[in-house]
């Protein structure tokens, strides 16, 4: 691999509009295509230094299968190392370990002391800089990062696959399926079939750059599946793929109108976030940038907060007359109702059947970006694995499970976590984070502070959006599609499980590991 | 302020205390933990109370109404104020004994609950099964058999009373009021044995009151009446709930409303949020609820504040929903000093949440029934009350209006002295110092006589409000025998001149005029006789112009005289649909400007043909939602190509000028009679013209276009509203323009309630952007526009806005700084008045309420306007521009 490639890091100023135009962009495909990091020193697990002593004989470019090092055509001087691409010491046994191998002795390796300080306990350093390389390269991490779970200590950390000692023999990685149907009523309404089991979350403008915006967008064509405006209102550059993009109505109803709800092939009724039950969306004054403001025909600079709950509706009635109110706006549309997970999220969820839904959206508490208060997020809701198989037993128990979609967010990071999400009893995965970090976040946790974010993701700032281009956002998020996809499949294979459908509710091949130390099973 | 205060009576701590020791053995064995409470949502609830007894049957009617507010998983009704042969009993009976009704889920519990509970300890005037049809199948909707009733009419055994009273200690007692704890306990302990420490439950108390039953079932409330035959048996009061348990199977209906305390029952609607601390607070009084749902702690409650601590009825509703912010402060000194009292004490028990209550109760001291209905502080559950007064006097509370309206459709269609419409219809404001939120129908035996042999009774009617203050209704009105056949008048040929007259100049406004102008003079012959005339000459040669002209008289207020308006409306209405009902059908020949559509031909709709200008959608038999309502039809119309759309017999369908999708200039739809909830939301260009009152959720989200209200408006009106023009005659209920941004304009004549334009972000109205212009007037019986007592009597007023403006006519300077949060008050400008004239000409077109006459004359002085209105903004706002022109230098 090289480290010049087609989609250089983003430096220039390019409005969608003009990108759109070139016909190579028109069209967007699943097509993998390395999209390395915008930034010169992307923070790796490690740190290789090349003294000064080289002599430039180029034989470290040689062996390197990783691309850690680099000469450029036609010169003399190496690249400084790309060091965020080293393996580390696993490479020690190799027959290219450039350390061993430099006959200068030019070359040290050392743990990157900023890896260390990134992420948390639920996003691990590893797992930012596994999906980063995903988004990368549009293929599963190298082994020397743990890709499939974080230091939580709880949640989906604590899980773990039960793997048959062989698949079945007959079962071919090719023929299993990862696609959903979201419309399970048989109500005339379309049944709208996703590829992969997940679809993104949603991001208002306002919280979320255009470009981001735009990227997630274009990758749930790509990927034939959605993405969701968020509460913002829905922006024009959105409607080439209206197809794909899910109308939120939220409690402040902030650019929410007919046409927005008439396009959509999804109406999500935000009635709370698993991340902050009971707190209504907020904006803070400086992301109320007159484009936002004009969007959501607000007031510039002044602090938007949705209230919590919807000022019409006080109980089960009020929510069907509520559904029934977009149903009638759009006869087309497949209702979900996006809740968070209350201690009674079972009676929640039958009362959204109930009330019409085809889609239950249970948000638990892992999730959300730094805008919601950590008071919030790690405090009030249920912890989404719970709360998904309480949902799921419950419904199955009231004979109703196959006609609701249930769909679960709220924390899910890679590919074993939407796994276990299903095996739970979910028919599907929000994912929201996940691509964020796709697209570069670091997970500092200040989308709300300033202009907002300092990588360009999370900003409405219109020299901080910069940040991101079109091309390079949509390509790092299809790659990330692409690498997800791979590993849900393989760990179906590896499962003996042929579809996403045969995965729902198989909580037997799943195994907490506090309640069960057979370590034997245990995945890597 | 005016205050009729009460003071407090002679409320004996003893006797609360003893009350409450006697009770220390029903609790449950081992240690109590509050149990969770059923999930449950809202519900339809509706009742009412009349001086004549009338049959079961007229609790279907609003019932089926309210279907969409149920799942047919829970209906109940209860009945109040019986009559003895309906029941098979004495009048002496059915006044002192305890209707003990029993429902048994296990039919084979029923001789063992005679041993334990019954027998023992009571005589029994009469007892059996309550009638039921032969196969529940027969009946709509029953998914499951309802259970078998035990009715057992009882007194409590003399020796086994006073034995009670001594033991208990409860021998300061008053003799009755021991007997009543001896039934309540009595019926703890059943249920105890025979329901709530049981997996199978066998069987359950259902009432246990005098002169008061209720029945329930797994399914809609109308299966009651029927079930158990309940058609044609009597009552005062009636009350009803659909339930919406959001649990899926469910075999019987223990947890349905409406639940018993002891002189009454109560339906519910809402779900409170502290239900825990509630069932806590009563442990703590020696009462642990049973059936685990809020409902039935809410009645508990009542019967605790009313029995245990004698509490006056302002008194049990103050400790419901207790006053607060400004309407504490404006409280008369002695009230805030009780009011404190009943809040320190009781406010753990006081539920929390959206709530409403309907109670019908049996004042057994004093001879009278009620109807009670209480909203919570925050008035979040939908609610309007009603009244009928003449021969035979009606108050009726429910959900939604529609209720109201089939309730009194149906007693009309059997007796002639109702009318299908109302004299009056309100919304209370909850927690407030103005009404308290809650209002009181009394049906009072006349002259000490209740009810004789045949049901027929001379009661009276009253209806007050939390502070007993009645509520006011012109005296001296009566209503119009509409059995009776129109005759020809004598006289009136320069009438019928004047219609043709009309006709022939396209002047439809002539012969609203002459209604407006002759109906003292006529009487309601000639009035009838009229109307009658207007539509058959118009029908068929200018039906535009009779629509138009008997609309007018619909919508405008004006002097009515010793007529009802209810009848006026019902005779006016009645013409329109004469016109209506002449209109040829979408499938007939004959050629007209108008077309007429019903639910039977409803798959004819095609586009419209030459000259076709308007359609006409009859909503009778049209669903409330989905693909088979009227709303959607009418969407179908417009993409044919209609541009005017009529609804008319509406009945609580919903969703009327929604979903046309953007720019729809040109469409014009006129609702009648009871148009439902979200009626015009998210209308971009068209124009709506509601001719009577609307229900809850209009607007939200509207972009532009036009929507009049002759009357009043529900909850949450334009709600994340963004545009649009508005005028409402009369009140908007709570939470009007939350959240609303963007540059809707909005003249409210009447008030809101609360809540007005919270979170408001409209920018600036001077410069594009949206505000409200409360008038806080009403138009009296005499047509005059007169003053409410406060423009705005809500606690909060644009509470943290950014953007927008209220502008308040408030001459007397009533709005206060305590009403604010995040506001301030602002000096009218000329550029002000000069935006608000566009709109109030407008508002004196559409409801003849004239600027000058009635809106800057004040006193009989005519007035600037910046000494009539009051600007209201957000502070933030003004501080941002003081800022700014600081900078500018």
């Amino acid at each position: 691999m090289s480290a010049t490639s087609i989609t250089k890091p983003a430096t220039s100023v390019q409005p969608p509009e003009e990108f759109l135009s070139q016909p190579e962009y028109a069209q967007v495909t699943r097509k993998v295509r390395p999209a390395p990091p915008r930034y010169r020193n992307e923070i790796g697990k490690y740190s290789v230094y090349r003294a000064n002593n080289c002599r430039r004989c180029g034989k470290c470019a040689e062996l390197c299968p990783y691309g850690v090092h680099t000469r450029p055509e036609g010169y003399g001087l190496l690249n400084r190392p790309f060091d965020y691409r080293c393996i580390g010491f696993d490479c020690e046994k190799s027959d290219h370990y450039c350390i061993d191998a430099c006959p200068q002795g030019a070359l040290s390796i050392a743990a990157n002391p900023c890896f260390e300080t990134l992420g948390d306990y639920r996003w691990t350093a590893d797992l930012i800089v596994s999906t980063w390389q995903m988004a990368e390269t549009g293929r599963p991490p190298h082994s020397f990062l743990e890709s499939e779970l974080g230091d939580s200590e709880g949640g989906f950390d604590k899980l773990r696959f039960r793997f048959p000692v062989k698949p079945p023999a007959d079962l071919r990685r090719e023929d299993i399926s990862t696609e959903v149907i979201l419309n399970r009523r048989k109500d005339n309404r379309p049944e709208l079939k996703m590829d992969v089991p997940w679809y993104g979350g949603g991001m208002s403008f306002g919280s979320t750059s255009i470009y981001a915006i735009l990227s997630r967008a274009r990758t749930a064509k790509a990927w034939n599946t959605c993405t969701c405006t968020g509460e913002g209102g829905y922006v024009d550059r959105l409607i080439p793929y209206a197809d794909y993009v899910i109308t939120q109505v939220a409690t402040g109803l902030f650019g929410v109108r007919e046409e927005t709800i008439q396009r959509a092939p999804i109406v999500e009724f935000k009635y709370a976030q698993g991340a902050k039950p009971g707190l209504g969306g907020h904006l803070l004054g400086d992301k109320n940038t007159p484009s936002v403001a004009a969007m959501r025909e607000a007031v510039v600079g002044t602090s938007l907060f949705s209230p919590f709950p919807f000022h019409s509706l006080y109980s089960v009635e009020d929510h069907k007359k509520h559904l029934d109110w977009i149903a009638h706006v759009n006869p087309r549309a497949l209702l979900s109702a996006k809740v968070s997970t209350p201690v009674d999220v079972d009676m929640v969820a039958v009362g959204s059947y109930y009330a019409g839904a085809h889609i239950v959206h249970l948000d638990g508490s892992y999730g959300g970006t730094g805008a919601a208060p950590n008071v919030a997020k790690k405090n009030i809701a249920m912890p989404i694995e719970y709360a998904i198989n309480r949902v799921h037993q419950f419904l199955v128990d009231e004979g109703i499970r196959d006609e609701i979609t249930v769909i679960a967010s709220g924390g899910i990071r890679t590919a074993a976590d939407m796994v276990k999400a299903i095996a739970l009893g979910a028919d599907g995965i929000v994912v929201g984070t996940g691509e964020l970090v796709g697209l570069g976040c670091v997970r500092c946790g200040n989308c709300e502070s300033g202009r907002g974010c300092a990588r360009g993701i999370t900003t409405t700032d219109p020299g901080l959006e910069q940040k991101i281009t079109l091309e390079w956002g949509t390509q790092r998020l299809v790659n990330l599609y692409s690498a997800w996809r791979e590993m849900f499949v393989e760990i179906l294979y590896r499962l003996g499980v042929e579809s996403v459908s045969a995965l729902r509710g198989r909580t037997d091949l799943l195994m907490h590991i506090d309640y069960e130390n057979d370590g034997s099973k245990e995945t890597a | 302020m005016r205050d009729n205060f009460t003071p407090a009576p002679d409320l004996s701590l003893e006797r609360a205390e003893a009350i409450r020791q006697s009770r220390a053995d029903l609790r449950p064995k081992g240690e109590w933990f509050p149990k969770s409470s059923e999930a449950e949502g809202g519900c339809g609830v509706t009742g009412f109370a009349c001086t004549i007894p009338v049959g079961g049957r007229h609790i279907y009617e609003p019932s089926i109404q309210m279907r969409n507010r149920g799942n047919g998983k829970g209906g109940g009704i209860a009945a109040c104020g019986l009559v003895a042969k309906d029941l098979g009993v004495s009048s002496k009976v059915l006044k002192e004994d305890y209707i003990l009704q029993i429902a048994l889920l296990d039919p084979k519990a029923r001789g063992q609950i005679e041993k334990a509970c019954i027998d023992p300890y009571f005589e029994i005037d009469q007892g059996g099964l309550v009638p039921t049809v032969d196969d529940y199948r027969d009946v709509p909707l029953l998914e499951v058999q309802p259970p078998d009733i035990a009715r057992y009419f009882v007194r409590v055994k003399p020796k086994i009373l006073d034995r009670f009273a001594s033991d208990k200690k409860l021998t300061g007692l008053d003799q009755r009021d021991v007997e009543d704890e001896f039934v309540y306990q009595n019926s703890v302990r059943l249920n105890q044995e025979f329901y709530s420490s049981l997996g199978e439950k066998r069987a359950f108390v259902l009432s246990h009151s005098p002169n008061l039953l209720i029945a329930k079932v797994v399914g809609y409330a109308e299966g009651v009446v029927q079930y158990y035959r309940m058609e044609d048996m009597r009552a005062h009061v009636w009350i009803a709930h659909q339930r919406y348990p959001t649990k899926g199977r469910v075999w019987h209906p223990g947890g349905c409303h409406p639940f018993v305390g002891l002189n009454e029952a109560l339906v519910h609607n809402g779900d409170f949020a502290n239900y825990h601390s509630v069932t806590e607070y009563l442990a703590q009084r020696n009462i642990f609820p049973q059936f685990l749902t809020d409902t039935e702690v809410s009645v508990l409650l009542f019967d605790l504040w009313d029995r245990v601590y004698g509490y006056p009825l302002e008194y049990i509703i103050e400790a419901m929903a207790p006053t607060t912010e400004l309407d504490f402060d404006r409280l008369s000194v002695e009230k805030r000093r009780v009011y404190r009292q009943i809040q320190a004490t009781h406010m753990h028990g006081s539920p929390d949440g959206p709530w409403f209550f309907i109670i019908a109760r049996n004042a057994i001291k004093t001879g009278q029934f009620q109807l009670i209905g209480i909203t919570d502080t925050a008035m979040l559950r939908p609610q309007v009350f009603a009244v009928q007064q003449g021969e035979v006097s009606i108050g009726l509370i429910c959900s939604e209006k529609q209720a109201i309206d089939a309730t009194l459709a149906s007693l009309a269609s059997e007796d002639k002295r109702f009318t299908p419409i109302a004299d009056k219809y309100w919304n209370a404001r909850g927690g407030s110092h103005t009404d308290g939120g809650a209002f009181v129908i009394t049906i009072s035996p006349n002259n000490g006589v209740n009810t004789d042999t045949n049901g027929n009774g001379h009661c009276v009617m009253t209806v007050t409000d939390k502070f007993d203050r009645p509520v006011k209704l012109p005296a001296d009105q009566s209503h119009c025998d509409l059995s009776v056949a129109i005759r020809q008048p004598s006289a009136m040929d320069l009438d019928e001149k004047l219609i043709d007259q009309a006709i022939a100049e396209s002047d439809p406004r002539r012969i609203y005029m002459h209604i407006r102008d002759s109906l003292e003079s006529w009487d309601y012959n000639q009035l009838r006789w009229f109307v009658h005339q207007v539509a058959n000459r118009t029908k068929e040669r200018a039906p535009s112009w009779g629509i138009e002209a008997l609309t007018l008289a619909l919508d405008r207020r004006y002097r009515i005289g010793v007529k009802k308006s209810s009848s006026l409306s019902t005779i006016i209405r009645s013409g329109l649909e004469e016109i209506f009902q002449a209109q040829p059908l979408i499938d007939e020949k004959p050629l007209s400007v108008y077309r007429r559509i019903t639910w039977d031909t409803r798959e004819e709709l095609r586009g419209p043909e030459d000259g076709e200008m308007t359609l006409l959608i009859d909503a009778r038999g049209f669903r409330p939602e989905g693909w088979d309502c009227d709303a959607f039809l009418a969407k179908k119309a417009y993409e044919l190509g209609w541009r005017h759309i009529v609804h008319y017999n509406t009945r609580g369908q919903r969703f009327h000028a929604v979903g046309f999708g953007p720019a729809t200039d040109g469409l014009r739809i006129d609702c009648y009679d009871n148009p439902g909830d979200y009626l015009a939301s998210g209308m971009d260009g068209l124009e709506c013209y509601v001719h009577g009152n609307a229900q809850d959720q209009l607007g939200q989200i509207t972009k532009r276009g036009k929507l009049v209200i002759y009357g009043d408006v529900g909850q949450t009106f334009l709600y994340g509203a963004k545009g649009g023009e508005f005028y409402v005659l009369g009140n908007a209920a709570g939470r009007p323009l939350i959240n609303a941004v963007g540059k809707p304009r909005v003249v409210i004549n009447g008030t809101a309630l609360d809540f007005l334009a919270e979170s408001f972000m409209a920018g600036d109205p001077l410069n594009g952007g949206g505000f409200v212009i409360v008038n806080g007037v009403s138009i009296d019986e005499n047509a005059n526009v007169v003053p409410l007592d406060l423009p705005y009597p809500g606690s909060n007023l644009l509470s943290l806005a950014s953007g927008g403006a209220i502008y308040v006519r408030d001459p007397y300077q009533t709005l206060v700084d305590e009403q604010l949060n995040a506001g301030m008050y602002q000096q009218l400008t000329d550029a002000d008045w000069k935006l608000m004239v566009l709109y109030l000409e407008e508002n004196e077109r559409l409801f003849d309420i004239q600027i000058e006459r009635d809106l800057l004359t004040v006193d009989e002085v005519l007035r600037d306007p910046r000494d009539v209105y009051r600007k209201v903004v957000p502070r933030r706002d003004v501080e941002a521009e003081a800022e700014m022109e600081g900078l500018g230098g």
